[in-house]
């Protein structure tokens, strides 16, 4: 129990200092919200400009002339009573902005996360089983060669040969956009369904950058594994090769990918606020782009603290999972290992 | 045993001429002839084992004792037909079932081969801390064993809590605990009671007790000595510690330079060596009441198991060498009646080469082990 209030103690003294550091920086931004929407409104309409900019500012959560530290009192103080301010950028409270973008940005995380882990496990076990093989060297090969290509640029080739592909199947997976037109949100099939065919390209552009890493190094563990002395004593004992593969080869050999796993989903968050971006597609990361294009401090900062929820909460579930997983590593108030 | 090779009947006819025996009447348990194995490299073929013959006779303790390198665990591996690869082991490996058929070992099925193996002949790792999976509770690494062998596990699991207790351990302690839970020796008696839960025949130990303090490497000895009695076991302990094996061995093999060199009963070899490395090999042992300014190391290095010498594989390093031992390798010549040495020159050994500690040759067998019982 103890070492939950303290875990808790951190998480809170993270987000803290996460929202303290990101404020002063999402202050200093250059440029100003005022401007930037009064440029944009202006635009659109023959309205007078002085008469947008005032009734902006009276809406603005801060004083435009405060300064830093009354700007950040302002913020904290709304933030402790639940307030994360309203986003002239989308037009809405930034608590329903991001309540309606996170689900779509964890949707295609955890398919990236699942899909690349699923692929690279097995792909890196097969290989390490026939090292030095054919299969082996290709697959070495073709891993390094994508592991090279960043996501961005994969992104951008997926678009361009599936996305706007003629072949029947391939337009199965739209380009662009996070959920089917003309079909009612909700736990229907047609809805999932597309919602599913949207998050394919944008999880593919990480898996197919991602996998081939996390299959070399699962290659290179299970090899080092499979060297071990209870490998070979449990084929002495005549266990079935495929309890050795899952049981001895396969379950020691993952363990030092369970850091990897919480280490891609803070660079999958970071990087959703250029993928979306490519991808149109209106998750966190889309959010964060537009906020920080119109310096737009109350989205800017509740996008910030989502992802700082976000990886606050995953490391907390790997560090009580990975005691599970190895019976070495203690967690809970049994002691740590610092 | 059921499970009969077809091949296996035809090497028990050839048995007991040779070797370690001439008392014809010794029941063997296993036999080894002409057993090699091989490694291809780049620079050549690596023999690390080379032409051993061996008899091991029921319910004995052998010791096989040598250098590192000197080829004794590939000799261990052997018997279980568990050279790790890409050696290749070629000879003849008999095993005699106390009842039924004689067994080719080399010659069996994967699927006869899984049965021989901890069912019949059982092996105990150098390396007890290495030798269980660190993910999966002791309780499991029991389980799986007696339930790949289609053994009765509620029948098994009785047997592994009373070998557990019989090692001075809490059964259920120990199997609710992981490997990483339990101290160095408790781990190795647990490997011991995990490789005798299949009641196997024979026991094969490679340097069982290498990781293990002084202390825990007697208690642990004079475990085996009561298992033995009590299963009825054959034991071969494979070590580099020729005093710690002397207490416990019926009978010690030596090997050098991959190949046997000597074998004969534990107190005759201790008194009576003679082959010259194995004298030498007496001398470089620490010795208590020794003067440390009397041991003697072993002038130069084992060779290259790629580039053995010819001859004698031991007569560069050998005072008594001469042009016989540099053209010939020396057959196993008669020392006394179940001793036996390859050396040209045996009978000068003794004087050629001198016992230094003075107990020693007065009387090795109970110097060495009444101090610690």
């Amino acid at each position: 129990m103890n070492w939950y209030l303290k875990r808790t103690g951190q998480a809170l003294f993270t987000l803290w200092a996460v929202v303290t550091v990101a404020f002063v920086l999402a202050w200093n931004v250059p440029g100003s919200l005022v401007d930037h929407m009064v440029d944009r409104i202006v635009q659109n309409s023959n309205v007078d400009p002085e008469i947008v900019r005032e009734s902006i500012e009276s809406r603005l959560m801060f004083d435009p002339e405060a300064s830093l530290l009354e700007g950040y009192l302002t913020y904290v103080s709304a933030l402790l009573e639940g307030d994360l301010g309203y986003s002239f950028v989308a037009g809405q409270d930034v608590s329903t902005t991001l309540a309606e973008a996170v689900p779509w940005t964890l949707l295609v995380m955890s398919l990236a996360t699942l899909g690349m882990f699923a692929i690279s496990l097995a792909l890196g076990a097969i290989m390490a089983y026939r090292e030095g093989s054919w299969f082996d060297i290709a697959n070495t090969f073709v891993g390094i060669v994508t592991t090279s290509v960043p996501y961005f640029v994969a992104a951008f080739l997926l678009i361009l040969w599936v996305g706007y592909s003629d072949a029947p199947i391939l337009e199965l997976f739209p380009p662009r956009g996070r959920r089917p037109p003309r079909v009612d949100p909700g736990f229907t099939v047609a809805f999932v369904w597309g919602a599913l065919r949207h998050a394919v390209l944008p999880a593919l552009s990480y898996l197919i950058t991602g996998y081939g890493l996390l299959a070399l190094s699962m290659r290179g563990n299970s090899i080092q594994t499979l060297g071990e002395d209870y490998v070979r004593v449990a084929e002495l004992r005549g266990l079935s090769s495929r309890r050795i593969a899952l049981r001895y080869v396969g379950r020691n050999a993952v363990l030092p990918l369970y850091t990897s796993l919480l280490l891609s989903i803070g660079f999958m968050l970071g990087s959703s606020v250029v993928l979306e971006q490519i991808f149109q597609y209106h998750g966190v990361g889309y959010w964060m782009y537009e906020a920080i294009d119109a310096t737009d401090v109350p989205l800017m900062m509740g996008t910030f603290i989502v992802i700082t929820v976000c990886v606050v909460i995953a490391t907390f579930v790997a560090d009580v999972t990975y005691s599970m997983l190895d019976p070495r590593i203690k967690s809970g108030d049994q002691g740590e290992a610092y | 045993m059921t499970d009969q090779d077809t091949r296996s009947t035809q090497t028990a006819t050839h048995s007991t001429e040779r070797t370690g025996s001439t008392d014809g009447t010794a029941d063997h348990v296993l036999e080894i002839r002409d057993a090699e194995v091989s490694f291809e490299m780049d620079r050549g073929v690596s023999r690390v084992m080379d032409h051993v013959d061996l008899d091991v006779h029921r319910g004995e303790i052998i010791g096989v004792v040598g250098e590192s390198g000197s080829g004794k665990s590939m000799l261990a591996s052997s018997m279980l037909d568990a050279v790790v690869d890409p050696g290749v082991l070629s000879g003849e490996i008999t095993y005699y079932p106390e009842d039924g058929e004689p067994v080719d070992v080399l010659g069996l099925s994967d699927r006869k081969l899984k049965r021989l193996r901890w069912e019949e002949i059982s092996m105990v790792f150098q390396g007890a801390m290495s030798s269980f999976n660190p993910t999966m509770g002791v309780r499991e690494h029991f389980v799986e064993t007696l339930e790949a062998h289609d053994d009765d596990v509620e029948a098994g699991m009785e047997r592994a809590r009373e070998l557990l207790s019989d090692l001075y351990l809490e059964p259920e302690r120990v199997l609710d605990a992981y490997p990483h839970e339990l101290s160095g020796g408790m781990r190795q008696r647990a490997l011991i009671a995990l490789s005798l839960v299949l009641e196997p025949e024979v026991l094969v130990m490679d340097e069982p007790t290498a990781a293990l303090d002084l202390l825990m490497q007697r208690s642990i000895l004079s475990l085996l000595e009561d298992l033995r009695e009590k299963h009825d076991l054959t034991m071969v302990f494979i070590t580099h510690d020729l005093p710690l094996v002397a207490e416990l061995a019926d009978r010690i093999a030596v090997m050098y330079a991959f190949e046997l060199i000597e074998i004969g009963p534990t107190d005759e070899i201790l008194r009576h060596a003679a082959h010259p490395y194995t004298r030498a090999l007496l001398n470089a042992t620490p010795n208590l009441d020794a003067p440390l300014e009397e041991m003697r190391s072993i002038e130069g290095a084992a060779p290259d198991p790629v580039d053995v010498p010819d001859g004698c594989t031991y007569h560069p390093r050998c005072p008594l060498a001469d042009e016989t031992c540099v053209a010939d390798d020396p057959d196993f010549r008669q020392v006394d009646a179940a001793h036996e040495a390859a050396c040209f020159h045996w009978e000068d050994a003794a004087e050629a080469v001198p016992f230094t500690g003075v107990d020693v040759d007065a009387d090795p067998q109970t110097s060495i082990t009444e101090e610690h019982r």
